[in-house]
């Protein structure tokens, strides 16, 4: 299967070239290294899903998924979705030529804290607002900005745009404030359905992190507890620690599967079912995964506590993609509302 | 051989004129409805589908018969009332009896002319099966059978039980244990329906007291009785798994219908339904493996055991999600909280706690995760 052919060789890479100290370092890195994202670019590992004349390798989407399942297992970080999907979705936002990331400009990130994170309105070509989260705007070359249901695009540094820098608590992410003053979108796209559809697969993508980040966190920890003594044995032999595991090792692989089934679903899926089929996994990846990173916690002890313990790493980065694109809360409330009140499929 | 969409689109049709039987609560009458039920499926053809022609059964592969399966609980269907032997007990006895046991037994077990019973649990031996301490003694032509089983689905009312037996107490104790294939009319034997907390009584003890068994009716050879039973088991999970999601789903749908009928819903609702779904979906995903498993025949693995953990934790939350929904109605079994049938709903959440009990619990799961899947040192 070509999707674990790409997988693999990302997972071959990142044993090899991303390990350890490295590691360690970009993580206290606040979520950007320039020196990560080109060579990653490099690679050709972000333009994997580009089209082959765009000067990519032009595979379907879902074969992105487990991708960004071995990212969220090796703790990568930096602005993955910005360089791997926009391209695909967003027509006419080219390469940047120095290599800069585009960033994504959404207030639609969530439902329950939207008064929180601010709005953008367009008029005419004009974009009037501001949002308190974005993902690596300060290190963007153009902004994707979604006003309502509009997609329009907006050169970073374009008179009116203001970017601030923020403190970011995700080791994998640098995030920014950006506002517009009446900025003049250079482009604003037709498709009604382009914010929906740049929605869904961030879900999706995320999704697959997540279900990384648990796979990662789990085997840590199996790992662990089958070297750590205590007692005068494995801490593993022991039935209350085995059970945990246990439980870890059926949530993790419902999970996995769980985001192999949506991206098989999700190449064929229309407009409303894509809404649903990436709803449900990432409603699924953002409980299951916190819950598995928070029993490797404590299967670690005290170590598990400190930041010398990659579990520890794997849950502060779980804890903030949960609520990226909707937690399970909000999105368990989309998805039952969407079932009562659609036909039912025959 | 029929393709699988042809089969399918042959079961629906024959499914839709047929008019499948509604279940009665009493006990007796659902006995012997379901019994008939079983007979309409097996003159049409329905049953034993992956089972060799010789055996009585269709000669098709596990595809079709999980086809079949989807397709009955579709149809808002009930099982046919023999399902241990069919799914237990006929596969044992088709790949471990003599030829007289299949041609005597299976035509009549498929055809719901036998139901079989499976004694195979006692009151100190659950999940410890292998400590089973039912006796048979040889005895000239007979063994005689002295000892207590337990859970025994339909025992009072079954023609023949699978029962596992210690002959030898001398051996290492899986070593020492029969499977005998005894009939249920034989002089010792007592069946006493256990009543359940759904209010369900189809789960028997069964008393024998020197029951004797003639010794042609011995399955497999003497002593390797353990081999017969940890095969059929494991070979019934991965069907039971597939079962009963798609029993699940219809579940889920139904109380969606239930739930529209009755137009203003609330959060509350929809908090429920979306994650009943997203574990739906979850237990889907995991059972396209289980059948890939299933249909390339791979026998039993530690796998199997994440699946039950997986389909448990579906089940417990999809059935108390929906029960969730009935409030303080719950206690009002004929009371319809918005637009849920209270007393379907209450029953089925009781019965979910069940599954991370009945075929191995939960816990003998972790257990086997654990030391076989995840490699930990066995404790």
């Amino acid at each position: 299967m070509a999707e674990h052919e790409f997988a693999s060789a990302v997972d071959d890479y990142l044993t090899r070239a991303y390990d350890g100290d490295r590691r360690r370092k970009v993580l206290d890195a606040e979520g950007w290294d320039a020196g990560l994202a080109a060579e990653l670019a490099e690679l050709g590992w972000y333009s994997l899903a580009t089209a082959e004349d765009r000067g990519g390798i032009g595979v379907p989407l879902p074969d992105l998924g487990p991708v960004f399942t071995e990212y969220g297992r090796h703790l990568v970080v930096g602005p993955l979705l910005e360089y791997s999907l926009l391209p695909v979705l967003v027509e006419g936002l080219e390469p940047d030529a120095a290599g800069r990331p585009p960033a994504l400009v959404d207030p639609g990130v969530t439902d329950d804290w939207a008064a929180d994170l601010g709005s953008v309105s367009l008029t005419g070509r004009e974009l009037t607002g501001a949002v308190g989260a974005v993902r690596f705007a300060a290190q963007a070359g153009e902004l994707v900005v979604v006003a309502g249901e509009t997609v329009c695009l907006v050169d970073a540094a374009a008179p009116g745009v203001r970017t601030e820098p923020v403190d970011s608590a995700d080791p994998g992410v640098a995030f920014a404030r950006v506002s517009f003053e009446s900025v003049s979108a250079h482009t604003v796209l037709s498709d009604r359905d382009l914010a929906a559809r740049i929605r869904a697969w961030a879900r999706l993508l995320l999704a697959c992190e997540l279900s990384g980040l648990a796979q990662g966190a789990f085997e840590r920890t199996v790992t662990y507890i089958g070297q750590r003594e205590q007692f005068g044995r494995p801490i593993g032999g022991f039935q209350a620690v085995k059970h945990l595991a246990a439980d870890m090792s059926a949530r993790v692989a419902g999970l996995r599967n769980l985001c192999a089934a949506a991206l098989d679903d999700a190449g064929e899926a229309s407009g409303a079912d894509l809404e649903l089929v990436s709803s449900t996994a990432k409603a699924h990846a953002a409980e299951a995964a916190v819950r598995v990173c928070e029993d490797a916690i404590q299967l670690h002890g005290g170590m598990g506590f400190t930041t010398e313990a990659d579990v520890s790493w794997y849950y502060r980065r779980a804890l903030a993609l949960r609520g990226w694109y909707g937690d399970e809360t909000e999105l368990r409330r989309r998805i039952g509302a969407t079932i009562l009140t659609h036909e039912r499929q025959p | 051989m029929e393709s699988l969409e042809e089969f399918r689109a042959r079961a629906r049709s024959w499914l839709a004129e047929v008019e499948p039987p509604e279940v009665p609560l009493d006990l007796d009458e659902r006995f012997a409805v379901l019994r008939r039920w079983q007979r309409t499926l097996f003159d049409a053809g329905w049953l034993g589908l992956a089972w060799s022609r010789e055996a009585g059964g269709g000669g098709l592969t596990h595809a079709h018969q999980l086809v079949f399966v989807e397709e009955l609980v579709r149809a808002r269907a009930p099982q046919p009332i023999g399902l241990i032997g069919l799914e237990v007990v006929g596969p044992s006895i088709d790949r471990y009896g003599t030829d007289r046991q299949r041609r005597e037994l299976l035509p009549r077990l498929l055809s719901g002319e036998d139901i079989w019973c499976q004694g195979f649990s006692e009151p100190d031996a659950g999940s410890d099966l292998a400590s089973l301490r039912t006796r048979a003694v040889a005895d000239g032509g007979s063994y005689v059978v002295t000892g207590q089983k337990i859970w025994t689905s339909w025992a009072h009312e079954a023609r023949w039980c699978a029962l596992l037996v210690r002959t030898d107490p001398a051996m290492r104790k899986q070593a020492g244990i029969s499977y005998l294939l005894v009939d249920m009319s034989s002089p010792g034997i007592t069946a006493r329906p256990i009543r359940q907390m759904t209010g369900d009584r189809e789960f028997c003890e069964v008393f024998l007291d020197e029951v004797r068994v003639p010794r042609s009716n011995l399955l497999g050879a003497e002593n390797e009785g353990w081999a017969i039973a940890t095969h059929t088991l494991g070979s019934e999970r991965g069907a039971a798994t597939l079962r009963r999601r798609v029993e699940l789903e219809v579940a889920l749908d139904d109380a969606v219908d239930e739930l529209r009928g009755h137009g203003d819903l609330g959060e509350r609702a929809r908090a429920a339904v979306g994650r009943a779904h997203v574990a739906m979906r979850v237990l889907d995903a995991q059972t396209r493996q289980t059948t890939a498993r299933l249909l390339a025949d791979t026998g039993p693995t530690p796998l199997d055991s994440v699946d039950k953990l997986v389909l448990n934790d579906v089940e417990q939350t999809v059935l108390a999600e929906i029960a969730g929904l009935l409030g303080p109605l719950r206690a009002l079994p004929g009371s319809r909280p918005a637009g849920l049938h209270s007393e379907r709903w209450a029953h089925d959440h009781l019965y979910s706690r069940a599954a991370s009990i009945y075929g191995g619990s939960a816990q003998v799961q972790r257990t086997i995760v654990a030391e076989r899947l995840l490699g930990l040192p066995r404790g």
